[in-house]
């Protein structure tokens, strides 16, 4: 059994068609880059997956179930946006995903949080966007998930920045999980990637292993993202 | 995870109603003592300031709480944190039941501080004479008892306000399955219902009256009626807003369990 497939999954927004006919599995252990241009339907995918939207029609399911109680309990989702309640304190939210998550590492959390100097008293309206993002990934990575949904892990971050997030990703997720990252500064991330799908418009046009795709076309992910979504 | 869920809900709601609860039975105990302090023309005019205020905190409160269980239901629901909420494992159900649960408490809390608040603040033999004796026209007219006449208006009071906010929350789930201005939407849903709900009031009002001429005369005469109408009245009115409150909650719950759309 695969750990996630979507099968003919289309969603549509009013008459608009954001995702057309989405066929792809994700498998167990890997890291995979979900890559498209802005607006090509990366999030409303990752939204579906994670029961934030529902499908016009198609189905996602995660280890052979539909969006529900047991799919939340092995996905861990980092959204492109704060999803905290910023006048809780770092600790209260540390306290809320212990409550409600088994597999949150409280422990391992208070650890990557103390490489970041932060008060664990913090109001999180009090920290900046960067710093947000980090708690935000934290928590995320802090979890024994089989699967981590990562949507625009790198946007808006500075370099150094998007090192510790990768860095933070790559020591911290389970092993034999998968974490799909959804991105389009494919550079930073293509060294870490096993498969790619690339998408466009709503479809899938690329659905492959990284090393295959780069032997095939003689060149890297980045050099192949760009070739292919040229303006 | 019901009352995890619970917790967190009602901790949002009350975090600035609580601090309008006190100020309300503070300034209340405050207009008392005053009143029994010296009676002079400035003790006099701060009685009445620290009554206004006493009641406008009171009055604030209920709406501050409103607002509270409005807001958390859609910046919780709806908005950015709803990316959390709705990627908890929890069912769908137990997250709107907790957002129900607390709208029934935190209405039942802010009715009973605004009853004590005025009963501080009003409270004299003379005025509980008068309130006394009205309630026992009250309950000889409706052939029933002063304790049942409260206990009803008290019910009415509550259920009208858990009513109010289960409306709310039903346009927001309704207008938050359109894809273009959804608080608009919610809003204008939100009229909509309160307005459709009492018109169907009235309309079921005339068609009981059709079937029982007692019923009808009332409405239409000035005439008096007989004390078991009144009673009838009074019953099922209540009855009608605690069917309107489950209608609601039901209506939301089952919308809500369907699925999100979420930003």
């Amino acid at each position: 059994m695969e750990l996630l497939e979507c099968k003919h999954l289309c969603k549509k927004f009013d008459d608009k068609q954001i995702l057309n006919d989405i066929n792809i599995t994700i498998p167990r252990g890997k890291i995979i880059g979900l890559l498209g241009k802005n607006g090509t339907g990366k999030t409303t995918l990752i939204k579906l997956i994670n029961d934030l939207l529902t499908p016009t029609s198609g189905e996602v399911l995660i280890n052979g179930k539909k969006p529900g109680i047991a799919s939340k309990k092995v996905i861990s989702y980092l959204p492109e946006r704060t999803y905290l309640d910023k006048e809780m304190t770092i600790d209260e939210v540390l306290k809320y995903f212990e409550e409600f998550y088994d597999n949150f590492d409280i422990e391992r959390a208070k650890k990557l949080l103390k490489d970041l100097n932060l008060n664990i008293d913090t109001h999180i309206s009090k920290m900046s966007k960067g710093m947000q993002e980090k708690l935000q990934l934290i928590l995320v990575m802090s979890r024994d998930a089989e699967l981590y949904i990562l949507d625009e892990p790198l946007g808006g971050v500075d370099p150094a920045t998007r090192d510790y997030i990768l860095d933070t990703i790559l020591s911290n997720f389970n092993e034999g999980a998968s974490v799909l990252i959804s991105t389009h500064l494919i550079s930073d991330i293509e060294r870490i990637l096993d498969e790619v799908i690339f998408i466009n418009e709503g479809k899938i046009v690329i659905n492959s292993s990284a090393d295959e795709l780069r032997n095939k076309e003689n060149a890297s992910i980045d050099e192949i993202f760009r070739r292919y979504f040229k303006c | 995870m019901l009352g995890k869920l619970l917790k967190y809900d009602l901790k949002w709601v009350y975090k600035n109603v609580v601090v309008l609860y006190i100020l309300a039975i503070v300034f209340s105990l405050l207009s008392r003592i005053t009143k029994n302090v010296e009676s002079s023309v400035l003790f006099s005019v701060i009685t009445i300031v620290l009554v206004i205020s006493a009641i406008f905190m009171a009055v604030a409160s209920l709406v501050f709480c409103l607002r509270n269980l409005w807001f958390r239901f859609l910046k919780n629901c709806y908005q950015d944190e709803s990316y959390l909420t709705h990627t908890l494992p929890v069912k769908k159900k137990k997250i709107y039941d907790a957002k129900a649960i607390t709208a029934i408490v935190a209405m039942f809390t802010t009715i009973v501080v605004i009853l004590i608040s005025l009963f501080i603040c009003f409270y004299s033999k003379a005025n509980l004479e008068n309130i006394k004796e009205a309630l026992e026209i009250a309950a000889t007219v409706s052939d029933t008892t002063v304790v049942s006449i409260l206990f009803l208006m008290f019910l009415v009071f509550v259920t009208e306000m858990i009513f109010i906010v289960f409306i709310g929350y039903s346009a927001m789930i309704l207008g938050h399955r359109f894809n273009q201005n959804k608080i608009v939407k919610s809003i204008m849903i939100g009229i909509g219902l309160y307005f459709i709900t009492q018109i169907f009031s009235i309309i079921l009002v005339f068609l009981v009256g059709a079937l029982n001429p007692d019923i009808m005369n009332f409405i239409n005469t000035d005439e008096i009626v007989p004390t078991s109408i009144i009673k009838k009245i009074m019953y099922a009115g209540t009855g009608l807003y605690i069917f309107y409150t489950l209608f609601y909650y039901l209506l939301g719950k089952i919308c809500f369990e369907k699925g999100v759309n979420v930003d």
